[in-house]
């Protein structure tokens, strides 16, 4: 109990310590916040800006503005209390008979996303163009494409009738939030960048997926070879590595649904010792009717990152298929009962 | 409390609610939330593995015969992260779990509270936050 006291405390003062300089990279609105500050990036043995190391971007500011909200930021003060009750209510023990039960919270098995650390964000939303914080709308195109994806779907027949009718995340293929673009969720919000000459890696811890991006100047692959995570190429702008992705297939996992036309451009610029600003804009004129995009901090933390070997320990997917027929099956034999009355 | 407060405090319910643990599957397609179950039974073998981790445990039943169960736990990489190891529970350890058993009906379940026989639950103890998040 006295540990758990002095865990709080020291919590309290790490927050207090810390806040002043997150806050000033916080309020620099969408913009590289290398202008809000001085800091002086540190460089590789081979002159580049040093970018490596262990991140997190745990978060809990939604991609999109929350409805009834019309500010940009939050101040310091609801920041860090809407971050201490969403902590909270990660924490609780969710309610017994629930659907929500069935699955992990903090209280079942650790599962949070403040072990790594959690770096404060005074946005009230990822998306900071548009300036409402919300997804542009979906052209015709986009929308006439989604309707015939689901309705390709639907002909599949129902979504537990094969295992090649679940998504690429349960079928542990890719995680939508792996990226890229990088976005976190609930767990594994963990990246280690790597730089040598010539390359920059990020392996992201969810779904181990390592992303090499070379520096050299190539072009992009032909049109013709196509990726399920595209094909990346970087350069340095000033202090900033700037990642142009295209050769996405027309099954990109990126959750928020995105054509072979993708093009995504990420930039990562190092703001202080223990922050690098991630940013990313989308840009899908077969998708959606503008351009857009987001930002949020990459805080430093502690490594190694852990092996994610999804698929070799996937007994879920299995055992989900063999409810879905124990399922099928009990509901025959109801039939046959019935019938037989 | 002011009317900007207000909505400030209406946007973080739609924030929360937006934020789900989303973990990696259809829980509910692999377990049935209308069969909770209590088991009482030692370790057999633990399957550190991703996407979640499995206890295996022996349960003796009041007729005496021991059965093998299947327990589904969280990602070694939040249980490792939590200094919870493969070293942490040793073979043989009793506890009762606490869960949902699976929809296909063989011996497996989803764990929700695991309790060693002293009362004390796994995992916890020292590293809850308390509510407060590790802000930095």
């Amino acid at each position: 109990m006295r540990d758990r006291f002095l865990i709080v405390v020291m919590v309290l003062f790490a927050v207090l310590i810390s806040i002043a300089p997150a806050l000033a990279q916080s309020t620099a609105a969408g913009r590289a916040t290398t202008e809000a500050g001085s800091y002086r990036v540190p460089r590789t043995p081979d002159g580049q800006p040093d970018l490596q190391g262990y991140w997190t971007n745990s978060t809990y500011t939604p991609l999109q503005r929350p409805e009834g909200i019309t500010r940009d930021f939050f101040t310091r003060e609801e920041a860090i209390e809407i971050m201490k009750k969403a902590a909270a209510a990660e924490s609780e023990q969710t309610t017994p008979g629930t659907i929500a039960d069935v699955h992990y919270d903090f209280t079942q098995f650790g599962l949070d996303r403040n072990q790594g650390g959690v770096p404060l964000n005074l946005r009230t939303s990822l998306i900071f163009d548009p300036p409402d914080g919300r997804l542009p709308p979906v052209t015709a195109e986009g929308k006439t494409r989604a309707a015939e994806r689901a309705a390709a779907r639907k002909r599949l027949g129902g979504p537990w009738d094969a295992a090649q009718n679940q998504s690429f995340s349960v079928r542990c293929i890719l995680m939508n939030r792996a990226g890229p673009p990088m976005l976190p969720g609930a767990y594994n919000n963990y990246y280690q960048i790597v730089q040598a000459p010539g390359y920059v890696m990020i392996l992201v811890e969810m779904i181990h997926e390592p992303r090499i991006i070379p520096l050299d100047g190539r072009p992009h692959l032909p049109g013709h070879v196509q990726q399920l995570t595209g094909n990346p190429v970087g350069r340095w702008e000033g202090d900033t590595l700037v990642v142009e992705s295209t050769n996405f297939t027309d099954q990109n996992p990126f959750a928020e649904g995105a054509s072979e036309k993708l093009r995504l451009i990420e930039r990562f610029t190092r703001v202080a010792d223990d922050r690098i600003l991630y940013q990313f804009t989308v840009e899908d004129p077969a998708t959606w009717t503008r351009p857009w995009s987001a930002e949020l901090p990459m805080l430093r933390t502690d490594g190694p990152i852990f092996e994610h070997a999804c698929h070799e320990g996937n007994y879920s997917l299995v055992n989900a298929l063999a409810g879905a027929r124990a399922d099928e099956k009990r509901r025959a034999e109801d039939a046959v009962k019935k019938s037989s009355q | 409390m002011t009317m900007n407060r207000t909505i400030v405090w209406a946007g973080l319910g739609v924030l929360l609610a937006a934020a789900p643990l989303a973990a990696h599957h259809a829980f509910s397609a692999e377990f049935d939330v209308q069969k909770p179950i209590k088991l009482t039974g030692s370790l057999v073998k633990w399957e550190m593995i991703n996407p979640h981790s499995w206890f295996h445990i022996d349960v003796k039943q009041p007729d005496g015969q021991v059965v093998r169960w299947m327990i589904e736990g969280g990602s070694p990489n939040q249980l490792i992260r939590l200094g919870v190891t493969k070293n942490t529970l040793q073979v043989g350890t009793e506890f009762v779990i606490e869960g949902y058993l699976a929809r296909d009906g063989t011996n497996k379940a989803v764990g929700r509270n695991f309790i060693l026989t002293d009362g004390r639950r796994l995992f916890l103890g020292g590293s809850a936050p308390g509510g407060d998040p590790v802000l930095k």
